[in-house]
């Protein structure tokens, strides 16, 4: 399987993964109180994604070591992350969930901060459908 | 008002004693002919089934009869005890004594039994169990052991539960689904989450037939199988591994559709459902032949 990415450098698809979360209307309806920090690590790519009150206020593009700081990590390969880009993604590439039990997805750090925040975080996760590949 | 869009499905309670404790439980049924006793998914409740309790070709053939387990819908905890003074933690044991006693009191003969997800798994504990009292059984999404869902998460006082059930359940379910069919099961699980982790309690922990298919007499109580490929908790695989160890067991892989098939997408669903029953009936005759 060899999925394409959408997205030409790690800023652009930063930009446009942004774009895609403010202006979907189940966030808007439901993000008054999404507010959370995470990394997305597709290992060939990263990004510290930050929300305050359903708003995505920064994605951090290959961010370095000590630049910002995040409270949970979902983390896989590149090739997996380029699964969910797909727009109807094959059996165990369509949640974190399922990649998690049955493929290379690592859930980390602060998991409590995830199920918090668990409804908008799978929104924007399926997203990636839309906006495309991280990776 | 005119035309008034009453469904044919009626609900009833019933009394019934398991184990020393009192329950009083809701079904929803529709149709006549043999029972079809209905199990819906850990957490949830019986309109996971509201798609088959309506679906004329399978009612004008069957009495489908789906419940509410105690402490989901509209079936409450044990009437007898403090039950609040206590954990729920499901057993093997207790669940299939419930179904067997529901299905006395109802006076089902030759009722087949359907259930998914932890409804799967009892299916095969009741074949295991009372083959003699059951005309046979479909294990939806079900397998001899699945472990790994007994997560403190469900309930944890410091997430929204509701969310944390529905939204950790949604990659259960496939994306060719309606999206619309969806949301409803979302919805069903945000309502369940004081029931959901004591009902895994059977699923993932006390739920384990390994090493002991061998012994379900698939001859006198048929097994048929089916799991949708975008389970990510009891995979096609491990359905077909546990078909494959009982005796007259069969599996159907059932593509694009995920862990809660009647509820997610039932117009998907039936064709395979079709297909099990006729699988079913078939093995029946060919042994009562």
């Amino acid at each position: 399987m060899s999925a394409q990415t959408s997205a030409p450098t790690a800023e652009a698809w930063a930009e446009a993964f942004a774009d895609a979360s403010n202006n979907d209307t189940e966030i808007q309806a439901h993000g008054k109180y999404f507010t959370c920090s995470y990394l997305l690590d597709a290992t060939d790519r990263s990004y510290v994604i930050q929300v305050e009150s359903g708003r995505v206020t920064h994605v951090t593009a290959n961010p370095g070591p000590l630049d910002v700081a995040y409270q949970f990590a979902i983390r896989a390969s590149a090739d997996t992350w380029r699964e969910f880009g797909q727009p109807v993604p094959a059996p165990m590439f369509h949640g974190i969930w399922a990649a998690s039990f049955q493929r290379d997805m690592k859930l980390e750090g602060d998991i409590l901060v995830l199920m918090q925040n668990l409804r908008c975080v799978t929104r924007q996760v399926e997203l990636l459908r839309v906006v495309g590949s991280p990776v | 008002m005119s035309n008034p869009k009453i469904s044919p499905v009626t609900g009833h309670y019933v009394t019934i004693d398991v184990d020393g404790l009192e329950y009083k439980v809701f079904y929803l049924e529709n149709g006549t002919g043999q029972p079809l006793v209905c199990q819906h998914t850990a957490g949830c409740h019986n309109h996971q089934w509201r798609g088959l309790l309506e679906d004329e070709e399978i009612t004008s053939d069957y009495r489908v009869i789906a419940y509410d387990l105690p402490r989901h819908g509209k079936s409450d905890p044990p009437e007898n005890t403090e039950w609040w003074k206590e954990e729920y933690q499901l057993s093997a044991d207790h669940y299939a004594n419930f179904i067997i006693a529901l299905c006395d009191a109802l006076e089902l003969e030759d009722p087949i039994f359907m259930g998914s997800s932890f409804g799967g798994n009892i299916a095969l504990q009741l074949a295991l169990r009372r083959p003699d009292r059951f005309a046979g059984v479909l294990s939806v999404e079900g397998a001899d052991y699945s472990p790994g869902f007994y997560l403190d998460w469900w309930q944890h006082p410091h997430a929204n539960a509701a969310q944390v059930c529905a939204s950790g359940t949604w990659d259960l379910m496939a994306p060719q689904s309606p999206e619309a069919d969806r949301w409803k099961t979302w919805f069903y699980y945000s309502q369940g989450s004081e029931s959901f982790k004591g009902d895994l309690h059977f699923y993932s922990v006390d739920h384990d037939l390994r090493g002991k298919l061998g012994d379900i007499d698939g001859e006198q109580c048929p097994v048929v199988m089916m799991t949708g490929e975008y389970d990510y908790l009891t995979t096609p695989e491990d359905s077909e591994r546990t078909a494959n160890a009982i005796t007259n067991g069969s599996f159907i892989n059932m593509p694009e559709i995920g862990h809660f098939p009647m509820s997610e997408n039932h117009p998907v669903f039936r064709t395979y459902l079709i297909q099990a029953l006729e699988s079913l009936q078939k093995k029946k005759a060919s042994v009562t032949a």
